[in-house]
């Protein structure tokens, strides 16, 4: 098949739909009566859903720190407190990210738009590892004087190798949530739920973009 | 930059070039009613851009890379964008009964497939060329150098005739 043969085809495809096609008049103005757009408005409800619930989760926490502060283990304060901080990094980091894509100028140049949409969204997978880091305070929050002075070996084991444990797991998901690992059984558990397809989907389009800058590159360098 | 907020004049682009709408809409979407969510996000996010939009560009610079922006990002997320952030309007672009997709010619339709099998960012390219844009004004909407532009067209051709000479082969 021929160029020719191609844009021929096209035009012809061009004419039929030229004749054809039809702007329902009254269903264009409506659209013409959405003034605004607010980031809140134009967030599906879950993200909303997902910041209230951050919000309230790390006001809870926060309370209960203020409120026990001068009584409280120091096991428990210090957990807590790094509880509250790796939360509000992770809810943060999601918002200035939601904030961000809100913010991508839908008329710019294609690849650039939408190379800042895609690292964007992909970045989500940061929330996740941050999230994880976490899991060695709830091993460690309610160690006490009490525990210390009265507690035996074989509890101590126990409570050990627990938080050795789950301090392992927690580096090691940090360490190896990462896009290339996306076919590991372990790594589609996690992110089995219908909200991180777009994310998955994003880091793959990464890959496109930039084998596709990279075919630029090459070419330019052929022709030098 | 001018600013031209106006809803009768945002009709009338409309109007005048709802081929491109249609056309960039119809190759990054099969199912028809995704296509039509498709349709209605394009054209509220050109209404939303309408005041923000720079003169010193063609109008089909700046509708392309909009229509372009929003397939493919609709495109990627896999699963249709419900009304429940925007309750927009049904059905703004109608093609006529006797003219469905279905009654278009084999070839077309053969054509039509072999673009929506490649890859997101050359589909656009080819789509641009197809509708006959110049390389300069390619290389404005999707942000490349006109010379990979000509580079790139001239291999997603050769990748398009292949797919569409295996498709017509099984004919």
């Amino acid at each position: 098949m021929e160029d020719l043969d191609l844009i021929n085809l096209w035009k012809s495809y061009d004419k039929k739909l030229e004749e054809n096609l039809r702007l329902n008049r009254k269903n264009a103005e409506d659209i013409t009566k959405i003034k605004v757009t607010y980031l809140l408005s134009s967030m599906k409800p879950i993200k909303i859903f997902t910041i209230l619930v951050g919000i309230i989760w790390i006001g809870i926490i926060d309370t209960l720190i203020i409120n026990l502060f001068s009584f409280a283990s120091i096991f428990f304060l210090v957990s807590a407190i790094a509880l509250s901080l790796l939360n509000k990094l992770a809810l943060g980091i999601y918002i200035f990210q939601l904030i961000l894509i809100s913010r991508v100028r839908i008329s710019e140049p294609v690849l650039s738009a939408q190379e800042k949409l895609a690292s964007l969204k992909s970045s989500t997978l940061w929330i996740a590892r941050i999230l994880f880091l976490q899991l060695p305070l709830w091993t460690t929050f309610y160690w006490n004087k009490s525990m210390m002075n009265n507690g035996n070996t074989f509890l101590w084991t126990i409570q050990i190798l627990v938080t050795l444990v789950a301090s392992y797991c927690s580096v090691w998901l940090f360490r190896n949530i990462r896009y290339e690992n996306k076919n590991k059984k372990w790594f589609s558990l996690i992110f089995a739920g219908g909200e991180w397809s777009p994310v998955i989907r994003s880091i793959e389009f990464l890959n496109e973009l930039g084998q596709f800058k990279k075919e630029e590159d090459s070419a330019y360098l052929e022709r030098l | 930059m001018s600013s031209i907020p106006n809803a009768e004049s945002f009709l009338a682009m409309i109007e005048t070039n709802k081929g491109i709408i249609y056309k960039v809409a119809n190759s990054y979407c099969r199912n028809e009613e995704n296509k039509k969510d498709l349709i209605q996000e394009i054209i509220l996010q050109l209404w939303l851009s309408w005041d923000k939009y720079d003169t010193a560009f063609k109008i089909s610079t700046w509708m392309y890379r909009i229509a372009l922006n929003v397939s493919i990002s609709f495109y990627r997320k896999e699963h249709r964008r419900n009304q429940i952030t925007h309750p927009l309007p049904d059905n703004i672009l109608l093609l006529q009964e006797n003219q469905q997709q279905g009654h278009l010619s084999y070839d077309v339709e053969m054509l039509h497939r072999s673009i929506r099998e490649l890859r997101e960012m050359d589909r656009a390219l080819i789509i641009l060329h197809l509708e006959g844009n110049s390389h300069q004004e390619i290389s404005d909407i999707l942000g490349l150098t006109t010379t990979n532009v000509s580079t790139k067209i001239l291999r997603i051709k050769q990748e398009l005739k292949q797919k569409l000479s295996h498709l017509q082969s099984k004919k």
